[in-house]
């Protein structure tokens, strides 16, 4: 039943992502109310799915590869409506959509059996500590194709696509909410692993990296008011910041032996 | 270079850029080689940094030599940190829009001066294996003990994996300084001190036996059996498995109960007749079969045991505080980013 629904999403996000297309060539506000509605539906879906499984579990159900990607998908998709019921950024988030698509592609072929829960994550330490986590790498990920979108409308000055100006401010709001969402997943992992573990800083990779995202995206945060990294350098910094992201979260979960395995 | 030049120097957000540029860059360096050598990088978090570093240095110095380095980018990062916030406070009636902005730049400070005080204090025992009933001594921590009262096994919801609910008395000398039921995720934790459960199980604590005259009893270290005739046997101590050595001394060997053993004291009234050690494999010995003891071993005696983490960061509440302006400071920050884009700072894309 999960994966049939978990199904009709993804098949949702695809003809929308396929009309937001269809829309950045033919500008008709029907196509792109068609993609919109379907984004949303999709959402609405992949709300109730988390819901029902968050209740029937007794805890957010984050634990295994499964779980932490749906959520990841869930977070990629309520940030694309954060920007476009805020900004109306219609296929400007094309590439938060793709990732999206292949979240829950990776997704259908698992097993979405609940797992039971160990006692060291039996804690609103842990809900708090992922889901801030996950949100943030979502507003890191909208940044990262806000900033290749920076670089393309560099070379191509497009009239499609939104001005240099209007890029870069959505850029730094995503950039300054992944901080925001990433300090917050800090902080209570921090707290989390203080009660677990009785100590607040782990040398373990995941918490070595999880720190080098953190002093990145802290650069960042200043770098915007460095007038030589406004603009291209930003949106380069945002690209990379995003590689470093997708290797903490899977590079490290699935090659490395860390205390944040993703199995 | 003159003072204003100084300060404006440390304070620069430039400075902070390059710093944090070079630690980031360290960091992905010095992480090449954490995968490689996980017995080495593995104890990093079972011991301060200091006292680890001591340690890995003499080992590799060639894997460690980052972490030095790492240490004084983020110490003058904190530095630099430091300074513009006291910068900031120094004009703060110009500048208190950014008080979010600084109170994590606080923050950061506090918990990075948290850490370092951590690092060159306290202690971290793992795996520090306690039984119920028991006393032991806190290692590092001279005259403080830690006794387990009980240790209860529960389950939070049906399906839940069971856990432990360990009372664990703090004692300095013989007076209790604090109690309390510990579990995962809720530790005892006094002043600088945290006592975090790791797991449990059960060890062989004694032996089960009929003695003719007092019936089933459990011979447990610290037990007294009053005997027919006016005689006391005394059970002094237990090992699960015991080895003899050429001497006659007996010493234990591990947990696992392969060959227990058990440390007896016969008494009379007026006069001690046999203390040694008596293995029930081995029958009992002659003295206390002419001493007319008779003692059946029935069966061994489990209790409950735990594994505690046992660990003393004097940096931890200055850390906690620094979190505490960090959480504060990030939603100062959100309030004042959307006060800022409601006043008019919105890009407009169709």
């Amino acid at each position: 039943m999960t994966t049939t629904l978990i199904g009709v999403c993804f098949a949702a996000y695809i003809v929308s992502a396929l009309l937001y297309i269809v829309h950045l060539k033919v500008r008709r506000p029907a196509w792109r109310r068609g993609a919109f509605i379907l984004v949303v539906g999709a959402f609405a879906l992949q709300t109730a799915i988390l819901g029902w499984r968050w209740w029937a579990a007794g805890f957010l159900p984050v634990t295994n590869l499964f779980a932490t990607q749906f959520f990841f998908s869930w977070a990629l998709a309520a940030t694309y409506l954060y920007f476009e019921l805020r900004y109306r950024i219609g296929g400007v988030g094309l590439f938060v959509i793709f990732l999206n698509l292949l979240l829950l592609a990776s997704v259908l072929p698992r097993d979405p059996a609940l797992p039971p829960l160990i006692p060291a994550l039996d804690t609103p330490l842990f809900t708090l500590h992922v889901s801030f986590s996950f949100f943030g790498y979502a507003f890191f990920a909208m940044a990262f194709s806000l900033g290749t979108l920076y670089l393309v409308q560099r070379r191509l000055s497009h009239p499609l696509l939104p001005t240099l100006p209007q890029l870069r401010k959505l850029n730094e709001e995503s950039i300054f909410l992944g901080f925001v969402f990433f300090t917050l997943c800090m902080l209570a992992g921090m707290l989390w692993a203080y009660v677990a573990w009785g100590y607040w800083f782990s040398w373990n990779i995941k918490g070595v990296w999880s720190f080098l995202i953190w002093l990145f995206y802290a650069g960042m945060c200043h770098a915007k008011f460095v007038r030589q990294w406004q603009g291209t350098g930003y949106a380069v910094l945002s690209v990379a910041g995003f590689f470093l992201v997708l290797f903490t979260y899977l590079g490290i979960g699935l090659l490395m032996s860390s205390n944040h395995p993703l199995e | 270079m003159s003072a204003v030049r100084l300060w404006n120097f440390l304070c620069s957000l430039k400075l902070a850029i390059v710093l944090a540029s070079a630690a980031v860059a360290l960091l992905v360096v010095g992480s090449l080689y954490m995968p490689s050598r996980p017995s080495l990088f593995g104890a990093m978090d079972r011991m301060p940094l200091g006292q680890w570093y001591a340690q890995a240095w003499s080992q590799q110095p060639e894997a460690v030599w980052w972490v030095p380095a790492m240490g004084i980018l983020i110490i003058l990062l904190g530095i630099n940190t430091l300074c513009c916030t006291l910068d900031w406070l120094f004009r703060l009636k110009s500048r208190w829009r950014k008080t979010g902005e600084y109170l994590l730049h606080l923050g950061f400070v506090l918990a990075l001066a948290g850490y370092v005080w951590g690092s060159f204090d306290g202690f971290r025992n793992e795996g520090m294996r306690i039984a119920v009933g028991q006393t032991v001594a806190i290692p590092s921590f001279p005259g403080h003990y830690l006794m387990l009262e009980d240790v209860e096994i529960f389950r939070r919801t049906p399906r839940a994996i069971p856990d432990a609910a360990s009372t664990m008395v703090l004692l300095r000398g013989d007076t209790q300084i604090s109690r309390y039921q510990i579990r995962t995720n809720d530790p005892l934790i006094h002043g600088s001190l945290v006592v975090v459960p790791l797991s449990f199980s059960q060890a062989a604590a004694g032996i089960r036996a009929q003695i003719s005259g007092v019936g089933a009893v459990d011979l447990l270290p610290g037990a007294v059996f009053a005997l027919d005739g006016g005689a006391t046997l005394t059970i002094h101590d237990f090992y699960p498995w015991a080895m003899r050595r050429p001497d006659g001394s007996v010493f234990p060997r591990g947990e696992n109960p392969v060959r227990p053993a058990l440390e007896l004291e016969l008494n009379n009234p007026d006069r001690l007749i046999w203390r040694g050690w008596y293995f029930p494999q081995d029958g009992l010995p002659p003295e206390l079969a002419e001493a007319g003891v008779r003692l059946r071993p029935v069966d061994l005696v489990y209790r409950p045991i735990g594994l505690f983490t046992v660990n003393s960061d004097p940096g931890a509440p200055l850390a906690l505080a620094g979190g505490i302006a960090m959480t504060a400071g990030v939603f100062i920050c959100l309030f004042s980013f959307y006060s800022k884009r409601a006043r008019g700072d919105r890009p407009e894309i169709t």
